[in-house]
């Protein structure tokens, strides 16, 4: 049988076989869906990409297979979803309705692999479709108390989403008369302009809705937290890429090549803004779940902005923050479950000082923020440096600062993250803590460790990204191990970069261990300066209530108003409008028979005096 | 033989920064002390505190977390100072300055901080938790009028490489200072907020927040941090002086220029109050900021 098949039907019959063995006993459940997991990654790294599958339905032609762009999605899935299964089996544990939950995991994974291998329209819109309604029941899986309007945001922007693209794959059909994903690319230079227009923006926001670009990110914050966090790490990970290999695929293959680049740089607006607003949104939250979810918006308006920047570096530093996004968000997401899991909550104001208590889980949190924040010498730089490069050499100046702006602010909340959770004065009440368990720690660790390698080394990233775009069609793309390069030739050798700090990290950690080790020993958290009120037992002073309101203050004027406010306006509009055309709905067939009448006569006269 | 060369450079940059860097600290006590009519501390007082910090009989640490605080920072500190060049057209003091560009200085430059701010967090004092949250604040303040400055002089003369920058001003004889007046003057605006000096002392804010991210280090910890902060200070003022300054043919050259360049903040904060913190982001976002923009639109248009 064919590979693509069978790694279909492992999702979609395998769904179907783990809701029975959860029936039968938890154990054969976990297994199997451990089982599931690790054999995708083993088939997808077995598929060929030349393989295709094909077939031909009422005149039209069909296919699934992977393409070189679509592989390198493929690629973070296969990494990300035997990872966050495996985990999910610690964090489910004791859970009610585990069959169900797994199932539509399941289905929403073998869903996006089905939307990467889709070579026809109609093939990518239904796996779409069962990608949406799978992660919606599992958004509204928990069944907690505003859950019915959480649910319903994010089914109504993604119906949204569904109706502009499923519109865009009608309006292609009848100009192209093929379902064919390449024959777009192929024809679309062919098409009149406006139609050119109207199908760029169906698709951009029917993918845009997924990829929470603003003003369509509303649903994301609250879906993202939501849902329980194993699948959150896939949601916000994976999930939220689906918008972005759209997005490339419409900006990239059809507009830049060719050559309509005026639609980009509104991308490029859109996605920085995002970013901005994102990141001042994502400091202000008191739940670490709200925090990680609002950071994914504004780390997707980066890369969004990456896209519409569409030089070959802006567009390798998409890709490349896409992946790196993928591996730390879904890492964050895993340690605040663990956190959840282990603890009970989430909140910064309940929660401190968890760092003796679970330390794997805090060095992989770590980790990944230091990668969020893009800091060297992590991962998370590699793709910031790119971003920058991209956007100073093609002097889109704007859009620079812009992102500049936002990820000097993702300091704070990256901070406040860390802080909120794992540092500040020890608690009593959170002595009897312990730390994941191994099946929980060891994805995170095995992600974290991923991003401290493509730190210094990340051309073995930078392989399989430079053929995923030449399969979109540039030329000539030159990456090197370690060094990054861009096209006024300057140079960053990231070798040295981490050489030199790791060196002397080193010597100082031996020379400040040693000096006086004898008469250096370690303090509790109480044990502090405090000029003369040293805290008792039962006082904490932990500061966490308010932890920005200076710089709340400096940027007031940003949360007087909200894209939210904005919808609940139209909202309202709406509803007045229909509260005011049932008026006319009196209920007396008298009304009803003047208003046929009124309605006759002014036809009546339309058609007397105008024609 | 080209190795024990670039250790030999590379200790010895180490060293001659660290050195300078305490002795333009002792050189601020003493400017700040005469213009407030005192006598004030001798200059080389610096080297004695830390000395005494290192000799101290007993440490004290709250966790790992605090014990690595102070090694972000050196490490930070050196290697900034191993990027930036310091002498131009000199191949024994090359050090690593033509291996990196600026986007990553700028980067690398918060790496420090960051690491000393989860150590001041493991403390559990509060003071440190409230001086990381105004030093994160105002370091958005700052950034952004800063690298638009930067952008500016990266657009204007393609490249984002400090050694082009300053092999560009040594070869025509010119500051970029002088080329971009509104991109240096917005840089110059800024540069009290990145030492730290009044009025933008509102991270250790002595006698309101006992130091803040500070309090709770002592000893060899602290001893670290000051020599840390005096490398990473000359690091700062180097860079200043390549990018707009023309960066120097000698030791003796770089030496002038950052001291001049250094008692600028110095003497505006002697005469300063503290801004609170939503002030001290207004003030940054004020002048600093139209300026740079003023500059970028000149630079771009």
């Amino acid at each position: 049988m064919n590979a693509i098949m069978i790694l279909l039907l492992l999702f979609f019959v395998g769904g179907f076989l783990v809701y029975f063995a959860y029936k039968l006993h938890k154990i054969i459940g976990d297994i199997l869906i451990a089982i599931i997991g690790l054999a995708s990654a083993y088939l997808f790294f077995k598929l060929n990409i030349e393989q295709t599958l094909t077939w031909n339905l009422a005149g039209f032609k069909f296919g699934l297979g992977f393409t070189g762009f679509s592989w390198i999605f493929g690629l973070l899935l296969a990494i990300l979803s035997p990872l966050a299964l495996i985990y999910s089996i610690p964090y489910m544990k004791g859970k009610e309705r585990l069959g169900w939950f797994y199932m539509l995991f399941l289905f929403v994974i073998g869903s996006m692999y089905g939307i990467l291998m889709a070579q026809d329209w109609i093939s990518l819109f239904i796996f779409w479709e069962i990608m949406t309604w799978s992660s919606y029941l599992i958004v509204v899986y928990s069944r907690s108390k505003p859950l019915d309007k959480v649910g319903l945001k994010y089914i109504f922007f993604s119906a949204i989403g569904a109706y502009a693209l499923l519109s865009a794959i009608v309006i292609i059909q009848a100009n192209i008369k093929s379902f064919y994903i390449a024959d777009l690319i192929k024809l679309f230079a062919l098409l009149p302009h406006s139609t050119q227009l109207l199908i760029g923006i169906l698709l951009v926001i029917g993918f845009g809705v997924k990829a929470a670009v603003m003003p369509l990110h509303i649903w994301a914050p609250d879906s993202y937290s939501n849902a329980p966090m194993s699948f959150t790490s896939i949601f916000s990970g994976a999930m939220s890429k689906m918008g972005i290999y759209g997005l490339i695929l419409v900006l990239i293959s059809m507009y830049y090549n060719h050559g309509i680049g005026s639609f980009g740089i509104w991308m490029a607006w859109l996605g920085a803004i995002t970013a901005v607003l994102a990141t001042f949104y994502a400091i202000v939250q008191d739940d670490a779940k709200k925090l990680l979810a609002w950071s994914s918006v504004a780390q997707l308006g980066y890369i969004v902005a990456g896209i519409g920047i569409g030089t070959k570096l802006a567009i390798f530093a998409a890709i490349f923050l896409a992946l790196i996004h993928g591996l730390f968000k879904g890492t964050l997401f895993m340690a605040v479950g663990a956190i959840e899991r282990q603890v009970g909550t989430t909140k910064f104001s309940e929660l401190r000082a968890l760092i003796r208590k679970m330390p794997f889980t805090f060095v992989s949190a770590l980790i990944s923020v230091i990668a969020l924040a893009g800091v060297p010498p992590l991962a998370g730089f590699v793709g910031k440096w790119m971003l920058y490069e991209s956007m100073i050499i093609s002097h889109k100046v704007w859009v620079v600062i812009l992102i500049f702006l936002s990820s000097t602010a993702a300091f704070l909340y990256s901070y406040r993250f860390l802080f909120g959770l794992f540092l500040g004065q020890e608690e009593k009440e959170f002595k009897n803590v312990k730390e994941a368990p191994a099946l929980m720690v060891i994805p995170m660790l095995l992600m974290a460790l991923v991003l401290v390698l493509l730190g210094t080394l990340p051309g073995y990233i930078f392989r399989p990204i430079a053929k995923s775009m030449e399969a979109l069609g540039y030329t000539d793309i030159t990456y090197q191990m370690s060094v990054l390069t861009n096209s006024w030739e300057n140079i960053v050798d990231l070798s040295y970069v981490s050489l030199i700090l790791g060196v002397v990290f080193i010597v100082f950690l031996i020379v400040i261990t040693l000096v006086n080790y004898k008469n250096t020993r370690y303090v509790t958290t109480k044990d502090i300066h405090t000029a003369g009120e040293p805290p008792s037992d039962n006082d904490n002073y932990h500061f966490v209530l308010d932890f920005f309101r200076p710089f709340q203050r400096a940027i007031a004027p940003v949360f007087k108003y909200s894209v939210s406010q904005i919808y609940s306006v139209i909202g309202r509009g709406i509803e007045d409008f229909l509260q005011f055309v049932r008026r006319f709905y009196t209920g007396n067939a008298q009304t009803y028979a003047l208003y046929v009448i009124i309605l006759l006569s002014i036809l009546f006269f339309i058609a007397k005096y105008i024609f | 033989m080209a190795f024990w060369q670039t250790l030999g450079s590379v200790l010895l940059t180490i060293f001659i920064a660290f050195v300078i860097g305490m002795f333009y600290m002792g050189i601020r006590r003493k400017v700040i002390a005469r213009i407030q009519n005192r006598y004030g501390p001798p200059v080389y007082q610096n080297f004695l505190d830390v000395v005494k910090l290192w000799s101290k009989s007993s440490n004290i640490n709250h966790g790992i977390m605090q014990h690595f605080a102070p090694l972000w920072m050196i490490a930070m500190a050196i290697s900034t100072l191993l990027f930036v060049p310091i002498v131009y057209n000199s191949d024994f003091w090359l050090n690593f300055s033509h291996k990196v560009d600026l986007i990553l200085i700028l980067y690398l430059m918060v790496f420090g901080p960051l690491g000393l701010a989860l150590g001041a967090g493991q403390t559990g004092n509060p003071n440190s938790a409230i001086g990381v949250t105004r030093g994160l604040s105002q370091l958005v303040g700052f950034e952004i009028p800063w690298v638009i400055a930067l952008i500016t002089v990266m657009i204007q003369y393609k490249t984002t490489s400090l050694t082009e920058l300053v092999s560009y001003q040594q070869i025509h004889h010119t500051w970029i200072a002088l080329e971009q007046p509104f991109a240096f003057l917005a840089s110059l605006l800024v540069i009290p907020a990145m030492f730290r000096y009044s009025p933008y002392d509102i991270v250790g804010a002595p006698s309101e927040l006992a130091s803040g991210p500070m309090s709770e280090f002592g000893g060899k910890y602290l001893g670290l941090l000051m020599s840390s902060g005096s490398i990473f200070m000359f690091a700062k003022l180097a860079l200043i002086v390549d990018i707009f300054l023309g960066g120097a043919s000698s030791w003796l050259g770089m030496i002038v220029k950052t001291l001049a360049l250094y008692l600028i903040p110095v003497m505006w904060s002697a005469i300063n109050p503290r801004y609170r913190t939503e002030q001290a982001i207004w003030s940054l976002w004020r002048w600093p900021l139209i300026l740079s923009l003023l500059g970028l639109i000149i630079a771009t248009v």
